[in-house]
C-alpha cells in the first residue's frame, strides 16, 4: 500500500511537471507557426487532411495508434482510458483526460482541451461528424478501415490499415524514420508466419469470453478473421452467414471437436479487460476441456494465445508480436 | 356479499377439481407426460454436433458432453420451474418468478461484486456470491411487499422489475467502472454450449432442493393462503417464508453461476400446471417438474438445430416461447375478470 502511495505521488509530481514542459512549449510552438505554414497532408478515410507537424495539443481515440503514440513519447490531452490496455502510460498519467468508453463517451471533454489535433478510429469512428463539429479548428484524422463482411479484402484492408496509419503518423510526429522501421518489421512478421504454414493444417480461431467460446468467422471481424484472408489459412470450419462481430458464434466444444482443427488460435476478450497479473481463465476453457482432449490441436499443443492485451490495444506492435509468436508456434 | 361468496366457493371448488384423486399420480396424462420427456431426452443425448456414431471417439464424447448436457437440462428445468412455483405460492401472486421480481438481477449483481473483488474466482466462490445476494434481494423484495400492500396481481411483478431494472443499472454502472460489461454480457444469455464432464456437477445441489420442497411441499402450500390462515393452521409464516427464499436463492444462484439466465420458465411452467390442475403443490410438484424438463429441453434442442453446427443461446428460444405464453396468461387472466 505504501509502496502504491509513493508510486502515485511521483506519477503527480511527473505529470505536474510534464504540464510545466507542456505549456512552454506551447509558446514556442506558437511561435514558430506564426513562420511557415508547416503541415502535411495526410490521406484517411475521408479524403486529404491538413495536419500541423509535431502538434502539440493531441487527443486520440484510436486504440490502434495508442501504443505507437507512447512508444514514441507523444503527450496526449484526452483518451478513452475505459477501453485502454490498463498498463497504458496514458492510462496512468492523471493529466491525460478521459473521455470513457465508446458507449458512452464524453464528447465534450474533446472540445474542453482545445486540441490541434484529434485521432479518430476504431471504436469511435461513429462519433467522426460529432468530434468535427465540436472542434472546427483542430485537424480531424480518422483512421478506421472496413474489416467487417462487407470488405472485399478485410485482410489486406487490415494491414494496409495498420502500416498507413503509422507512416501517416510518423510524418506528423516527425518520426518517418520509426515508422518506416515499424512497418518494415510488420511485412517481415507477416513473411514468416507465410513461410511457416505449411499451407495445408486446418486452422481455427476462437474468441473466449466470460467461460463462452465464440466462433470467430475465417475472413472478416476482429483479429483472427482477417488472418484467414493474410495467410491463406485453411478454416477448419467454413459456415456460411456466420455473424463476424467482436464476439462471435456460440459454438459448442462438440463443434470444435467435430471439426478436429490442427491450429486454435485464442483470443481471450476478458484478459484484456481484467488485470494482467491474473490467470488466463480462457486456458482453462480451452486446455483443460475435457471434450477438446482428442483433437489434433490440444494433443500437439498447437493453440496459440493473442497477446493478453490484444482487445484494447490492437496496435501494429501487438500484432507485430502476435505474428512472431504464430511464426514461431507454426515453425515448430 | 351473499351472491359474492358463493361464486367464490364455487370458482374454488373448480379450481380444485381433481382433489379426490389426489393419491392417484400416474394417471394417463402423467404417464404420457413422462414419455414426452423421455422421448425429449432421448433426442437431446443424440442432437449434437459431434458424430458421435462415426467416431472413433464417439462414446467417450457421449458421456463427454451429451449426458452433462441432458443431465443439467433437465436438472435446471426442473428447478427454475420449482421455483417459481414456490415464489408464486409465499407472494400469492401467479405472475411472480425469479426474472419479475429482480432475483436474477441480485444474482448477476453478486457475480460482478465477486468478480471485482476476486481476480478470477473459482466457480464455488461465484456461486456464494451469487446466492448470497439473491437472498437478500430476494428479502427486500419481500420487506417491500409487505410494507406496500400491493395486492393487485399485476402490480407486484411491475414492482419487482422496477427493482430489477434499478439493481441492473446499478450493475451496469458497476461493471463499467470496472471495464467487465461485455463479459456479465456473455455470461448473463443463458447457454448450456459449454457444459461438459467436471462442469455441470454443482447442478446435483438441485436435487437436494427439490426433495426439501416436496418434503416441505404442504407448508408451503399453507402460506399460499395468507399469513392469517396459515398461522391459523398452526404453520409459522415467517420461518416458511424465509425457508422459501433460501431455496429461491440457492436454485438461482446455482442456475446462473454454472449456465446463466433462464428467463420465463418459472413463471409459465407453474401457470400451465395450475390451470389444469388447481393448486395443491404436492400433487403438482411432479409434474412442475416434469413440464419444466420437458420445456427445457425442447428448447435446447430448438437452439442446438436452428444454426448448426453453431448454437442459439437458448435463453434466446426460451424467451420468446416464454414472453408469448406470458401474454396469453395475462390476457386469459383479463378475460376471467
Amino acid at each position: 500500500m505504501k509502496k502504491f502511495k509513493l508510486s502515485k505521488l511521483v506519477l503527480i509530481a511527473l505529470s505536474l511537471m510534464m504540464m510545466l514542459t507542456a505549456c512552454g512549449n506551447q509558446n514556442d510552438a506558437n511561435n514558430s507557426n506564426g513562420g511557415q505554414g508547416s503541415t502535411v497532408d495526410i490521406t484517411d478515410v475521408h479524403g486529404v487532411v491538413s495536419v500541423p507537424i509535431n502538434p502539440k495539443r493531441v487527443v486520440a481515440l484510436d486504440n490502434r495508434t495508442f501504443e505507437t503514440l507512447s512508444d514514441w513519447k507523444i503527450e496526449l490531452k484526452a483518451a478513452p482510458k475505459d477501453v485502454m490496455p490498463s498498463d497504458s502510460t496514458y492510462v496512468l498519467d492523471e493529466s491525460v483526460q478521459n473521455i470513457g468508453n465508446h458507449r458512452e463517451p464524453n464528447l465534450e471533454i474533446i472540445a474542453a482541451v482545445n486540441p490541434d489535433l484529434v485521432i479518430v478510429g476504431q471504436r469511435f469512428a461513429s462519433y467522426y461528424d460529432q468530434i468535427k463539429e465540436l472542434v472546427p479548428n483542430a485537424a480531424v484524422v480518422d483512421f478506421s478501415f472496413d474489416v467487417s463482411k462487407d470488405a472485399a479484402t478485410p485482410g489486406k484492408n487490415l494491414v494496409n490499415g495498420l502500416k498507413d496509419s503509422t507512416i501517416a503518423l510518423g510524418k506528423i510526429f516527425s518520426k518517418e524514420l520509426e515508422a518506416n522501421k515499424l512497418v518494415s518489421d510488420f511485412d517481415d512478421a507477416i513473411e514468416s508466419v507465410n513461410k511457416a504454414y505449411n499451407g495445408t493444417d486446418t486452422v481455427m480461431g476462437v474468441i473466449v469470453s466470460g467461460g463462452n467460446i465464440g466462433y470467430a468467422a475465417p475472413g472478416s471481424g476482429r483479429v483472427w478473421g482477417p488472418m484467414f484472408e493474410i495467410f491463406n489459412w485453411k478454416p477448419a470450419l467454413d459456415v456460411d452467414n456466420s455473424t463476424s462481430d467482436h464476439q462471435g458464434d456460440d459454438i459448442s466444444v462438440e463443434a470444435i471437436a467435430q471439426s478436429n482443427p490442427q491450429w486454435v488460435f485464442v483470443l481471450d476478450r476478458d484478459a484484456a479487460t481484467s488485470d494482467a497479473s491474473q490467470a488466463v481463465p480462457a486456458q482453462d476453457v480451452i486446455n483443460n476441456a475435457p471434450a477438446l482432449q482428442n483433437i489434433d490441436a490440444i494433443k500437439a499443443n498447437h493453440v496459440v494465445y493473442a497477446p493478453k492485451d490484444t482487445y484494447t490495444n490492437e496496435s501494429i506492435q501487438t500484432y507485430l508480436e502476435l505474428f512472431n509468436n504464430l511464426a514461431k508456434a507454426l515453425a515448430e | 356479499m351473499f351472491l359474492n361468496f358463493k361464486t367464490k366457493e364455487r370458482g374454488a371448488g373448480v379450481s380444485q377439481p381433481l382433489r379426490l384423486h389426489r393419491s392417484k399420480l400416474w394417471t394417463k396424462s402423467f404417464v404420457f407426460l413422462c414419455v414426452c420427456v423421455i422421448i425429449l431426452g432421448l433426442i437431446s443425448l443424440f442432437t449434437g454436433a459431434y458424430d458421435i456414431v462415426g467416431q472413433d471417439d464417439g462414446l467417450q464424447m457421449f458421456f463427454i458432453t451429451r449426458v452433462p448436457r441432458t443431465l443439467s437440462l433437465m436438472l435446471t428445468g426442473a428447478a427454475m420451474s420449482m421455483t417459481g412455483l414456490v415464489m408464486q405460492l409465499i407472494t400469492q401472486n401467479r405472475l411472480v418468478e425469479p426474472t419479475s421480481t429482480g432475483t436474477i438481477e441480485w444474482a448477476g449483481l453478486g457475480l460482478l461484486m465477486v468478480y471485482v473483488v476476486f481476480p478470477a474466482p473459482s466457480l464455488v466462490l461465484r456461486m456464494g456470491g451469487a446466492i448470497l445476494f439473491s437472498f437478500v434481494g430476494t428479502m427486500i423484495f419481500f420487506l417491500f411487499l409487505r410494507r406496500v400492500r400491493l395486492r393487485s396481481s399485476l402490480i407486484v411483478p411491475i414492482v419487482g422489475m422496477m427493482l430489477g431494472a434499478v439493481i441492473s443499472a446499478f450493475s451496469t454502472f458497476i461493471g463499467l467502472a470496472f471495464q467487465m460489461t461485455q463479459s456479465i454480457e456473455g455470461w448473463f444469455v443463458g447457454s448450456f454450449a459449454n457444459v461438459q464432464m467436471g462442469r455441470y456437477e454443482t447442478l446435483w445441489i438441485i436435487l437436494a432442493v427439490v426433495i426439501f420442497v416436496y418434503v416441505y411441499a404442504d407448508r408451503l402450500t399453507l402460506v399460499g393462503l395468507g399469513e392469517d390462515i396459515a398461522t391459523n393452521l398452526g404453520v409459522n409464516y415467517n420461518t416458511v417464508i424465509l425457508l422459501g427464499v433460501a431455496t429461491i436463492s440457492l436454485v438461482v444462484g446455482v442456475v446462473s453461476a454454472v449456465i446463466g439466465n433462464l428467463p420465463f420458465l418459472g413463471l409459465i411452467v407453474p401457470n400451465i400446471v395450475s390451470l389444469a390442475r388447481g393448486d395443491d403443490l404436492r400433487s403438482n410438484l411432479p409434474w412442475v417438474c416434469l413440464l419444466g424438463m420437458g420445456i427445457i429441453t425442447a428448447c435446447d434442442i430448438i437452439s442446438r438445430t436452428l444454426i448448426m453446427p453453431f448454437e442459439v443461446p437458448v435463453s434466446l428460444i426460451l424467451g420468446t416461447f416464454g414472453s408469448f405464453v406470458f401474454i396469453v396468461l395475462i390476457l386469459k387472466q383479463r378475460r376471467n375478470r
